[in-house]
């Protein structure tokens, strides 16, 4: 039975909440250990290499810290990039101004509360975007992505390219596992996000199709 | 979408035979096949939906708590939280929203709640111009329908439709090459994405003690509508929350595997609050309807396991009657077995009473669900809900009484069950029940199976609808 009265403040929500658990006959959950089980080890590299792959991003490296600007052209230059948008806190530093030199337009990334809409503009035909990342997921070939202070949301998101730096000592098995080692992460960032290979959709048909909204490519650069 | 006061039965007859049930079955089994290489290949996949059940049923015990929790944690992080006792309500707090930002022009990611409560029909009629992003969605929008299916929303439709659609709607050639449909979608919604002033998002679950919100998709329009414009508005039913992020980090997990038998989704983003001081982007504003409607009565009745749901579509997909007549048979937007059970305790057993019926019990819903709910014995508490009530639909008066009887009796059911779980393995792999053992022999010899799934569906319907 729904549609009664209108339930205007939260004291009165919770309150008739607080009443259905009461009467609730949910079955009580199963007692579970609180720690995740032990899991047989494996080369976390090997892994996520594998998986990434499987999920159509593509890895390079591992490369050294000053391999990586070099990395990035060459990844640019692939894919004819003209702009890119950057990250200013990434783990190494120089690449805006490698890619600048390189012949590539750095679009801002900045986007102030005042005037927005025509900042976002510039992100509109965004050849490249390049990110860091906190972590690799080896199970699933993910990176994971906190934004904040000079890490921008959009630089992941709105490019044809997306290429993330990741450092191999980073890699975990799982979401799940990292999560457990991270329980405060999420309240550090207004926005973490998991990234799992390019955009994808299998809307038409279940036929698989790649940059549907987000990026088509993902390089990840693995760093020694 | 629109509340269709149809009866299933008539629905059904519509679809069956048609181009769409034949998309809807191809699409199953392919999904069916995709879900089913992924479920079993982690070496703890059983301790992980294991402890997804025990997360569930745990929130559930704690409910009025971890919103409250929830609600605090969200307000301390900056973002607004509303509290919606009905569909109305909902639809009120999202339309004073719009009103007081000044927006117009909305872009929407895939959301479940927002169908529930019909959040399109009504922002139009204020004058607000609403996009629907997720590549599926917004064919259907396009189209004027309602989906068929809660993860792939267009399984009814052909690329040749769709090409068709896009054609006479959006001015382009004609295509029927879905990459070609894909960019056609991908730049006409871009530049809406950027210029919109509001996204409204559901949630696929909400983490009490940090306040966050999970937004998982595929395509990447969750990301966009919920960092492009400059207000974001987040749609949750209420019982979507879990404890604390790495509970949600399993649930995420086997959420991902049991939808589309992926090892995670492309983005899963998790958002709490709105952009903070020295954050380059992200929405200004963050509010979170959170929404009863229906779900504290289904919490305080028999069937509140339903609400441990992780809406994955796994029961769908392997439902033989899903299979065969797809989600538009069953008039709303929560379809198939877990549908059955969830559109009953949401809207009142009137008129949505003769949902229950629209299963063969076979159990194939059950085992496949990786929350381990119990839908079946759910199922059944509705029918003799409705029985009691006077009401057993007319196709069953007529020629399964039997069968009525084995389902309305408890005990003889529980004795059905074990021979229905004995068949499901099978019924997994074929798509349909061949010769059913035991009580429900005499159904199977009534309906003059085993036949061509399609076909025996189908005339077992015609057959048993009143003359
Ligand atoms: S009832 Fe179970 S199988 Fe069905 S959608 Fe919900 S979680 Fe998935």
């Amino acid at each position: 039975m729904t549609g009664g009265g209108t339930i205007v403040n939260r004291d009165q929500f919770l309150s008739r909440v607080s009443s259905a658990v009461m009467a609730s006959d949910a079955p009580p959950p199963p007692i579970v250990a609180e720690r995740l089980p032990d899991l047989d080890p494996v080369d976390h590299l090997a892994m996520f290499r594998l998986r990434a792959q499987t999920v159509d991003a593509v890895v390079h490296g591992p490369v050294t810290r000053h391999g990586v600007p070099r990395a990035i052209i060459g990844i640019a230059a692939g894919h004819e990039c003209e702009t890119f948008a950057s990250w200013d806190d990434l783990p190494v530093s120089g690449i805006p101004t490698a890619l600048t030199v390189a012949g590539l337009t750095r679009v801002g990334h900045v986007v102030p509360s005042d005037g927005r809409k025509a900042h976002q503009m510039e992100y509109a035909g965004l050849d490249l975007g390049v990110t860091g990342s906190v972590a690799g997921l080896a199970e699933s070939g993910s990176v994971v992505l906190t934004h904040g202070p000079g890490k921008a949301r959009m630089v992941s998101l709105s490019p044809e390219v997306h290429v993330v730096l990741l450092e191999v000592a980073n890699i975990d098995r799982t979401l799940a596992f990292w999560a457990a080692r991270h329980p405060e992460m999420t309240r550090q960032t207004a926005n973490l996000v998991i990234v799992t290979g390019p955009s994808r959709t299998g809307d038409i048909e279940l036929e698989l199709n790649l940059g549907v909204h987000g990026p088509r490519h993902v390089h990840v650069i693995l760093i020694r | 979408m629109s509340v269709q006061p149809v009866t299933f039965l008539s629905r059904a007859e519509r679809i069956l035979g048609t181009d769409e049930a034949a998309a809807v079955d191809r699409g199953m089994r392919l999904m069916t096949a995709m879900r089913e290489a992924a479920v079993d290949e982690f070496p703890i996949a059983k301790e992980l939906r294991d402890r997804t059940r025990a997360i569930r049923l745990h929130a559930l015990a704690h409910l009025d708590r971890l919103i409250a929790k929830f609600a605090d944690q969200v307000a301390e992080a900056g973002g607004r939280v509303h509290f919606a006792g009905d569909a109305d309500e909902a639809n009120r707090i999202v339309a004073e929203i719009l009103e007081d930002t000044g927006s117009e022009l909305v872009v929407k990611a895939k959301s479940m709640v927002s169908e529930e409560i019909e959040l399109n029909a009504h922002l139009e009629a204020s004058g607000v111009e609403v996009v629907e992003t997720d590549l599926g969605e917004f064919i259907i929008q396009l189209a004027g329908d309602t989906p068929s299916h809660i993860i792939a929303p267009v399984l009814h439709m052909t690329k040749e439709s769709i090409g068709a659609l896009f054609a006479e709607k959006l001015g382009v050639e004609e295509t029927a090459d879905p990459v070609r449909l894909n960019q056609i979608a991908r730049d006409h919604l871009r530049e809406i994405f950027l210029r919109a002033d509001a996204g409204i998002s559901g949630v696929n679950l909400a983490v009490a003690e940090s306040g966050s919100i999970v937004v998982v998709t595929n395509e990447g329009n969750g990301r966009l509508t919920t960092t492009a414009p400059r207000v974001h508005i987040a749609l949750m039913g209420m019982e979507r929350i879990v404890s604390r992020w790495e509970d949600a980090a399993v649930v995420l997990e086997v959420l991902a595997r049991s939808a589309t038998g992926q090892r995670l989704s492309v983005y899963t983003n998790v958002i709490t609050g709105p952009r903070r001081p020295g954050d380059p982007d992200g929405p200004d504003e963050l509010h979170v309807v959170i929404l009863d409607n229906g779900r504290s009565d289904i919490l305080a009745g028999d069937t509140a396991e339903i609400l441990a749901c992780i809406r994955c579509g796994a029961c769908l997909n392997v439902c033989p009657v899903f299979r065969t007549v797809g989600g538009h048979a069953y008039g709303t937007v929560y379809s198939g077995p877990m549908g059955s059970i969830v559109t009953p305790g949401l809207q009142g057993m009137e008129p949505w009473w003769e949902l229950p019926y629209a299963s063969t019990l076979c159990g194939a819903c059950e085992e496949v669900c990786p929350v381990g709910i119990q839908i079946p014995s759910m199922l059944l508490k509705l029918r003799e809900r409705a029985a009691s009530e006077g009401r057993l639909p007319g196709w069953l008066e007529k020629g399964m009484s039997r069968y009525a009887r084995t389902a309305e009796d408890a005990g003889r059911w529980a004795r059905a069950k074990r021979w229905a779980s004995a068949l499901s393995a099978p019924l997994s792999s074929r798509g349909w029940i061949r010769r059913a053992p035991g009580p429900a022999r005499g159904w199977t010899q009534h309906r003059d199976l085993p036949r061509p799934a399609k076909e025996s569906f189908g005339d077992w319907w015609r057959d048993n609808r009143e003359p």
